[in-house]
């Protein structure tokens, strides 16, 4: 569970990881409700017990109000045991108040700066707390990391949590992971296995091809970002994490030769990817791979949520195939949790509830009510445990570096100018070069905000 | 003239608190929540703003940073292509519905509800339906097939070059019995012996509809053009939904770029500049319409 060792402790906070909005807003569209609970951010449980209680400060009473965006039906009944997990304590009454995810990622500087905010919202771990705290807007939250509840939390997960002060303003409570997605019964029915290299997997498109299957999902429709994962991940193996973040903070330039060569990559397997890609909805995409249409896909563990009954356990995720073994291995690996407003009139209760999340009870509790699989962020804590999330957390862990997500350690402002590049790209690979100059000006304009 | 001042100051008086409080609550709610946000608005134009702290005047930067902003000249073109060819196709196709279905027979209402139809529903379902019928695999492409035209076929929503007719397309169902609606209640205002004189002077069709007919709707005509030009300004909704001013910017409106400037970017104060143009661009036309309709009537 520890992931410390696979961070790169030298990167900046800045660009170590910036969770952004944008998988939210996104989320809310496209990746639909089971994902946008897990993309949002959600908390843990319950049972945080006596013990909690009793060291919390003193004086709790009253009531805060918890703001969701896990507005899903499944994640929305964690949130709410983790609530009510909480008020039966009776130190204090949280009231949860679920906000789609779109209203309210659009909606959060609102809520932080208006005069009576809700005290504690779910959000993204990185630069997208980061940049709140900045302005002034977060309760610092050093003394709930210094608590017992905390011990043991991973100092890459500390990290995201540190604003530019050296405050903690963050509390993750769970992380995943992303992958290739397969069906199992149909790659055995196509007699392929799961690629380890980049030529292994060009083979598998191939065969596939050839047996009338499209090797590769994807839909852009409604959700253009999913693209990133491809930049992200080709990035990550051509060139590796270091270059990945200074192309993304600005420091190394979209139309540099690096980057161009990941599109050389990408060229390789365009013609094996999904030619209505732009024209399907996030949904119609995820419904052509459960019905084996298309062969495999590059997404987060909520990818898997969805699956209707029939396709059940028939779902299984692979590494992204390694293209320069001299490349160290990097991982996509975003992290969700909770901040609190400065603004909040009842600090002592918001952080004693703040304690009462980092619990692994707290944390198994939702995870488990909300069938959520990823990794819970204490290192106590015991994920509702799959097949899938062991291997998982063991692909993170051995990782030699993590990075989070295109917009989260972009910023959301980069997103919109990805996907205008990636999805012109996809249509027109000849003009790559001045697709990538296009998009190095919209980068530096986007950036000046 | 000492009488009529306090005549008139009793008048003032005289105004029943219930009358007054009907007028200005009103007014109050409507400063506070129009007034000063579009006037707050305009002073952000000349600010960056992120939307938290307090904005930074920045003169003209943002107006000036518009001219060379490729994705805001795009969104400048299709906002006036899709003035043209939305607006131009809203009218004709209203009018061409509202004359074909004014005449009194059996079955005629069938017809009108089923064309207005569309307008009761909220655009965004629509875009829900449109979304069905471009799909890849959708009505569209397997109709083309169907009659043997499938090269025709293309993801209409994701081709540079349709994107912006198709979703033209989706609007104008709305709008087309809208307007259609308008231009009936003109037509039924038209005094059946205007025409009965008409025909009987041997005037055909299309010289009844030329000398009678249009020369009558010209009251209908103002609402229909200011109707059209504040609907097409402001669409935002369809384009949104089916989307969202892509692929790669090629549909994108003056409204959706506005959205995405503040709500995706953040710059709100550069978005508000977008949203002055928007306000200039509307209301241009309305006052070369305004004026010319004054004119005519001062004649």
């Amino acid at each position: 569970m520890n992931i410390e060792p696979t961070m790169n402790p030298e990167a900046e906070p800045e660009t170590q990881s910036l969770i952004g909005r944008r998988s939210f807003v996104v989320g809310a569209t496209a990746v639909g409700a089971t994902a946008l609970g897990l993309l949002a951010g959600s908390p843990a449980a319950v049972a945080a017990t006596k013990k909690t209680t009793k060291k919390a400060p003193a004086k709790t009473s009253g009531t805060i109000t918890l703001q969701s965006n896990n507005a899903d039906d499944k994640s929305k009944s964690g949130m709410e045991a983790l609530v009510a997990g909480f008020n039966a304590k009776k130190i204090g009454t949280v009231k949860l108040n679920t906000v789609a995810g779109e209203l309210f990622r659009t909606q959060l500087t609102q809520y932080l700066t208006s005069s009576k905010p809700p005290e504690v919202l779910t959000w993204l771990a990185g630069k997208a707390s980061q940049n709140y705290a900045d302005q002034g807007l977060l309760l610092d939250l050093s003394d709930v990391w210094a608590s017992p509840e905390m011990a043991g939390y991973s100092s890459a997960l500390k990290g995201l949590s540190t604003a530019s002060t050296g405050k903690q303003i963050f509390l993750p409570y769970y992380y995943y992971w992303c992958g290739v997605y397969y069906r199992p019964s149909k790659f055995a029915e196509w007699g392929v296995k799961p690629p380890k290299t980049w030529d292994e997997y060009k083979a598998l498109c191939k065969t596939v091809q050839d047996k009338g299957v499209t090797p590769i999902g994807l839909g852009l429709s409604d959700t253009p970002w999913v693209a990133s994962f491809w930049f992200d991940y080709l990035n990550l193996r051509v060139n590796g994490a270091k270059f990945h973040r200074d192309v993304l903070s600005g420091k190394k330039s979209f139309d540099s030769p690096e980057v161009k060569a990941v599109f050389a990559k990408w060229s390789e397997v365009l013609p094996y990817m999904d030619k209505q890609a732009k024209g399907l909805g996030f949904a119609e995409a995820q419904t052509k791979f459960y019905k084996g249409e298309t062969a495999t896909y590059v997404a987060g563990n909520w990818w898997a949520l969805g699956a209707p009954k029939d396709v059940g356990d028939d779902i299984d995720f692979f590494q992204f195939p390694i293209i320069d073994p001299k490349v160290r291995v990097a991982e996509e690996a975003p992290a969700d949790g909770f901040f609190a407003s400065a603004k909040g009139k009842n600090t002592a209760l918001t952080k004693a509830f703040m304690r009462y999340l980092a619990t692994p009870e707290a944390q198994e509790l939702y995870l488990t009510t909300s069938g959520n699989s990823s990794i819970p962020a204490s290192p106590k804590a015991k994920a509702a445990v799959t097949v899938q999330n062991t291997k998982g957390k063991a692909m993170l862990e051995a990782a030699d570096d993590l990075t989070q997500f295109f917009n989260r350690d972009g910023g959301d402002e980069l997103q919109p100018t990805a996907d205008a590049a990636l999805l012109k790209f996809m249509d027109k690979p000849a003009d790559i070069n001045s697709i990538l100059t296009e998009w190095q000006a919209a980068a530096v304009s986007a950036r000046r905000v | 003239m000492s009488v009529s001042v306090r005549h008139r100051q009793r008048k003032v008086d005289s105004l029943p608190p219930t009358v007054a409080a009907f007028i200005l609550v009103p007014f109050l709610l409507e400063a506070l929540v129009v007034f000063a946000p579009a006037v707050q608005g305009v002073f952000l134009a000349f600010t960056e703003w992120s939307g938290v702290g307090s904005p930074k005047p920045v003169g003209l930067q943002n107006f000036r940073e518009l001219t060379d902003d490729p994705i805001f000249i795009i969104g400048f073109k299709n906002t006036v292509r899709w003035l043209v060819v939305f607006g131009g196709m809203s009218g004709l196709l209203g009018l061409s519905l509202a004359l074909l279905l004014k005449v009194q027979r059996r079955g005629v209402a069938v017809y009108r509800s089923l064309i207005f139809l569309p307008v009761i529903f909220s655009l965004v379902v629509t875009a829900l339906v449109w979304r069905v019928l471009y799909a890849p695999e959708g009505l569209f492409n397997n109709a083309l097939e169907a009659v043997g035209l499938g090269s025709w076929g293309r993801i209409w929503l994701a081709e540079p070059k349709t994107v912006l007719y198709a979703l033209v397309v989706a609007s104008l169902w709305r709008s087309a019995g809208y307007i259609m609606v308008l231009y009936l209640a003109g037509l039924k205002s038209i005094d059946p012996a205007l025409t009965e004189a008409a025909r009987v002077d041997g005037a055909n069709r299309l010289q009844t509809f030329q000398h009678i007919t249009m020369p009558q709707l010209r009251g209908v005509n103002s609402v229909v053009l200011s109707v059209i030009v504040i609907d097409a300004l402001r669409s935002f909704d369809i384009v949104f939904a089916l989307t969202k001013g892509g692929p790669y910017n090629s549909s994108q409106l003056l409204s959706t770029y506005m959205f995405q400037t503040a709500f995706s970017t953040g710059r709100l104060g550069y978005a508000s500049a977008i949203a002055m143009i928007i306000f200039l661009l509307a209301i241009s036309f309305i006052v070369i319409y305004l004026v010319r309709a004054l004119r005519e009537e001062a004649r």
